[in-house]
Formats: structure tokens, sequence, C-alpha cells
């Protein structure tokens, strides 16, 4: 029994120390220092009482068990003596077999008095990012924490490079155009000031569109109005009508699959929109002369799918996790060749989101991408009104419904000419 | 005093597993680093797994040597011999699997500016997937000493072969098309042939766990088809295996 309590009072001081580390590293995650600190007060009084109290070290077992941060303890001889359940649970796997030799590594480290940590990265996927932190115990061993920082590390990057980003896409259409004028203001020759300044249009046009975009994003992360009463198939609809348009200059060929019959929801209209537009438009924009983008929608218990699949270039593995991401562009030049201006998705995301539901992407390169688009099946409403006005194919619907009313003839024409 | 020995013996044996299943553990995240350096053409990264190598091969002597000492000196008998005698074999399937992503490594190095059509990086990416599985499989199989995991791989190789040979058509392809010089053509062709022969160090990995749990061994015709190249290679690629 004294072992058990030797052991836990080891745990004990290992959690403080958790505790501060988790303080001094993490600034962005609220919830979990939150979580953390509240766990500090009751940990700070057993410290005193788990001296005599064997019945407060089982409990203590289960409460350090139940921390999200592995923790792993060695006695003076840097044998593993206790392990909790967040650690535990990578033994058998290959990322445990790296973790635990850099452990040992650390502890081997600690001997020498000091504290030690390291940052290890696994190549997944997912790609994990480990922080490693042995702490000596002052007779003898040491405690380590171990943390899984990976959202952490990608949050921080998200940061860094959305303000690189950003700065960047104003800038370089600003410049263009400070260049372009400097040359117009010297220029005689007509036809020269002509492409000079159909450029200068070109270029203030881009910039334009990055801060409607940028406006567009900020104005659907504020908004939580989900009163329209909408049609999706008419939406989905309407993205692959226009969807066709832009195609006509590339050869692509955009159609709908088994078009679904009407499905009322709750949503905000605009929103939902450009979402699906957006999703139409990339596939469109990165598909290869001849290829086919297919549109389907999907219903199960849960959800309401809309999915979109592409034959286009697709998206390599190591980016899939951050096209969602504002302004992230996995080939720079031909993404800016195609004038979008690196928001797109993120909209799509936001969209999602604010809908309760969710965006995902499969994507083999070379053979093409699918996304889709989830919305909850909660959303659903019985729309008997709609219904009604669904028999009387062709008539404008009532006008107490105008935003309805302008989209409800094209569903059926796209349902005919491709179901 | 005998029981003390006894104990002892037994930790050798666990620190010989331990070491092996690490540098396994080692070989499962070298493998999607490769991948990643030959698609990104980042030659530091290159150079570094290539230096990195020789950590394996120093291990792989050690360990080997360590299993030398401890049937020569503890004359173990059965699950504990068969444990140390299939550990001198992975050990060399593993310091063979690193080798192998140093080569990809390399190749990397060969192809450096030359742009990838997307429908090879597709392919690469999958082969890259497919063997990081399979080692992975492998070593936790190892690890857990899982001999229905272990079991498993064949299949897994089975579609690693099938990637080669879809890899191979993609090379002949994107060569007819232009859109890679036959020197490129070459260098991926190889780079298939290394992946291919990773997925086959981790199913011989897992043929030894299964000895090692219930003395399996492989009928010979079987385990013979499983290690021959698909035939479409023979006529393509020249052995190239040496380090």
């Amino acid at each position: 029994m004294p072992v058990v309590v030797v052991l836990f009072a080891g745990v004990v001081i290992g959690l403080a120390i958790g505790v501060v580390l988790a303080r001094r590293s993490n600034d962005d995650t609220r919830g979990f220092r939150r979580r953390q600190v509240a766990s500090k007060e009751p940990m700070g009084e057993a410290l005193s009482a788990a001296g005599n109290d064997a019945g407060r070290a089982l409990g203590l077992q289960s409460a350090v068990d139940r921390l999200e941060i592995g923790v792993v303890m060695c006695d003076a001889s840097l044998k593993t003596v206790y392990r909790n359940e967040a650690a535990d649970a990578l033994t058998g796997t290959h990322a445990g077999v790296i973790v635990d030799s850099h452990l040992q590594q650390l502890f081997t480290e600690t001997q020498s008095g000091e504290r030690a940590g390291r940052i290890v990265e696994l190549q997944g996927p997912p790609k994990t990012t480990f922080s490693i932190d042995a702490i000596p115990i002052p007779n003898g061993g040491a405690v380590a924490t171990i943390d899984d920082i990976s959202d952490r590390v990608r949050i921080d990057s998200m940061r860094t490079d959305f303000v690189a980003n950003i700065s960047h896409e104003l800038k370089t259409p600003v410049g263009a155009i400070a260049v372009l004028a400097e040359m117009l203001a010297d220029e005689t020759d007509k036809t020269v000031i002509n492409t000079l300044s159909s450029r200068v249009v070109e270029e203030s046009h881009r910039a334009a569109r990055t801060i409607d975009d940028l406006l567009k994003l900020s104005r659907i992360e504020l908004s939580h109005r989900l009163d329209d009463e909408v049609d999706l198939t008419a939406v989905v609809g309407e993205a692959v009508a226009r969807g066709r348009m832009a195609a006509d200059g590339h050869q692509v060929q955009v159609e709908m699959v088994d078009a679904a019959d009407r499905l009322w929801i709750r949503a905000d209209r605009a929103q939902l929109i450009s979402a699906i537009g957006n999703l139409v438009e990339n596939a469109v924009k990165y598909s290869d002369d001849g290829s086919l983008v297919q549109v389907r929608i999907r219903r199960n218990e849960r959800w309401l799918e809309v999915m979109v699949v592409d034959q286009g270039v697709g998206i390599p593995a190591a980016d899939l996790d951050r096209v969602f991401e504002r302004f992230y562009r996995v080939d720079k030049a031909r993404a800016r060749q195609n004038g979008g201006t690196g928001l797109g998705l993120a909209i799509v995301r936001h969209v999602a989101n604010n809908h309760g539901g969710a965006v995902s992407v499969q994507s083999q390169e070379g053979e093409g991408s699918t996304f889709t688009f989830r919305l909850p099946a909660r959303l659903l409403g019985p729309c008997p009104e709609a219904d009604e006005l669904a028999d009387q194919i062709g008539v404008q619907p009532a006008s107490g419904r105008p935003a309805v009313a302008t989209e409800s003839s094209l569903p059926q024409k796209v349902s005919v000419s491709d179901g | 005093m005998s029981k003390e020995l006894r104990s002892n013996f037994h930790e050798q044996l666990a620190e010989i597993s331990a070491g092996i299943a690490r540098m396994g553990a080692g070989v499962t995240e070298l493998v999607p680093r490769a991948t990643q350096i030959l698609l990104d053409g980042d030659l530091e990264a290159a150079e570094y797994v290539i230096l990195g190598d020789d950590e394996y091969d120093a291990k792989a002597v050690e360990f080997e040597e360590r299993c030398f000492k401890v049937i020569a000196l503890q004359a173990p008998v059965a699950s504990d011999l068969r444990s140390l005698v299939s550990a001198i074999k992975i050990i060399a399937d593993i310091e063979r699997s690193a080798d192998l992503c140093v080569n990809i490594c390399k190749a990397a190095r060969r192809i450096y500016s030359h742009d990838l059509d997307p429908s090879l990086r597709g392919v690469i990416q999958k082969m890259g997937n497919q063997a990081q599985l399979l080692f992975k499989e492998s070593t936790e199989a190892y690890l857990n000493l899982d001999s229905p995991r272990a079991a498993a791989l064949h299949d897994m190789d089975s579609y690693l072969d099938d990637l080669q040979r879809q890899f191979i058509q993609v090379i002949f392809e994107s060569h007819a098309a232009g859109t890679i010089d036959l020197q490129v053509a070459v260098q991926l062709a190889v780079v298939a042939r290394f992946y291919e022969r990773i997925g086959d160090h981790a199913v011989n990995v897992g043929d030894r766990v299964r000895y090692i749990v219930d003395g399996w061994v492989p009928e010979h015709p079987h385990a013979e088809s499983d290690n021959d190249p698909p035939e479409i290679v023979d006529s393509v690629i020249v052995p190239v295996d040496q380090g």
C-alpha cells in the first residue's frame, strides 16, 4: 500500500506541473484551460491528504485516468510504473512505440535534475503532434505528460497563414494598379493606353472581388437568421444551371443525378445559394475538358446531403484538410489564373456550420474530388402551402413568399432534362 | 539464483523485441515521409532521410548481435527460440525497408524539377499510403503478437501489387502523352518497385509473427508467388535492389 501512496503523491505533483505546462503553452483553447484549472482545486487538497489516505489515492487514480492529457510515471530506475488511461490508449500502436522511445530518452535526461521536453510529429494520416514534457520527482523517478497538440498547431499555422495571405491577396492587385497607373501617365500610344487601362480595370475588379468575398464571409459568420423556407432541390438546380453556363467555355458537362422531389427546409436562402453555387463552380473550374460534374441530393434520417462529384485534377492528400481555410490554395498559380479569391470553400464551410451541418471532401489526385455538403434533417419542414404550389406547375407561387417564387419554376426544367 | 538468471533472460528478450518494434515504427513513419518528399521535391528532407539511414543500419547490427548472444549464452527453446530466430529475420526485413525509403528519396532527387501530372501523383500517394498501412499493420502485429492480423497482410499486399500494375500503366500513358520524359518514366517505374518491395517485406514480417505465435510456416509455392513481382514489371524493370 505505501507504494501506491508514494506513486500517487508523484502523480499529483505531475498533475500540478501538467497544469502549469498546459497554462504556459496553451493560450488559445480556452475550454481546455478551464478544465485543467477546475481539476486543480481538489487535487491541491488531496495532496496533503494522500499521504495518509489510501482510499483517496484510489480516487485520485480514477481522476487522473479521466484526464485527456497522458500521464506517465517512472521510478528511480527509469522503469515505467504508471500510465493513465489516455497514455495507455497509445499502447500497442506504432505511435505508442515512438512516443515511448521519446519518453525513455526524456526520463533519462531528467536524471540530471532538469525538466526535459520535446515536440514529436507523426506523419499519420492524420498528422499528429505530441508535446511531451518530463519533470524529475525529488525522491527519484520522473513524471511525464503527453499532450496531443495537433489542433493547436493547426490553428496556429492557420492564423499566421491567414494574415500573410490576406495582405498578399490585397497587395498584389493594388501593387499592380500602382505600376500600371505609373506606366499610363507616361504613355501616348493609344493602343497601349487601352491595354493598360483594361488591365487596371481587371486588377481593381480582382481586389473588389476579394473584399466582397471577405465581407460576405464575415456576414455569414455573424448571421444566424435561418428562417427562409427554401426548396433545396431548386437551389441545387439553379446552381447546376449556373454551372452549365460557366462550363460552356470549356466543354465540361454538368448534370444532376436522380433529381429528387422538392425538399422544403428552413435555412438562409442567400447563404445556401452561394455555398452550393461555389461547390458546383469549383468543380467546373478544376475539371478537364470533356469531363463530367455530377450533383446529387441524398437524404437519410439524419442528414440531407448535396454531393458534388468531379473528375478533375483532384487535391493532394497533404492539402486535403486545409482546403476549407480562408485563402488556402493548393496550386497558387492555377487558382489565381482561374480568378478565384481563395474564399469560396471557406464560405461553404461557414454556411454549413451556420446550419448545424458540415462540409467534407474526398479526393484523389488525378481522379477527381467529391465534396459533400451536409445539412441536418431537422431543418426539413412540412410545407403544405408549398406542396399545393408544387401541384400547379408553371404557376408563380403566392406573392407572400417572393423568395421562393423566383426559383420554383427552375427545378422542373432541370429534373425533366436530367431525370 | 537460477530464477534471477531466468528473469534476466526474459528481460533481454523483451528489450530485443522492444528495439525491433521501435525500428518498425520508425520505418512506418519513414514511408509516408519518403512519399511526401517525392511528391514535394523536398531535397532538404530527402538529404535528412538519406543520412538517417546509418542509424537503422547500426541498430540492425546491434540487435542482431544481441540475438546471437542470447541464443549462444542462454540456449533458448520452443517459443523463445522461435522469437529470437524470427527477430533476426525481421530485423533484416525492416532494415531493407528503410533502405527502400532511402531509395525513394534518392529517386526524388533524380526527378527533381520535373513536374508530375495529377494522375501520377495520385497513384504515388495511393501506393505510399498502402505501403505504409502494410508496414504499420506488420509492426503492430509484431508488437501485439497478433497472428490473425499478420495473416491479413497477404491480401493487403495483393492490393499494393495491383496498384503497382496501375502505376506502370499510368507511367506508360503519361510518357505517351509527353508529360514526362523517358528518364523520369524509368525512375518512377523503379519507385513503383520500391513500394512493392516494402509491401513484401511487411508480409515477411507478418509471416514471421505467425511463426512466433503458432509455428506457422508458409507453404512454398504460396510464399514464392507472393513475392513474385507482377508480370508486367518483368519486361520493364531491371532489378534495382542495391541500397
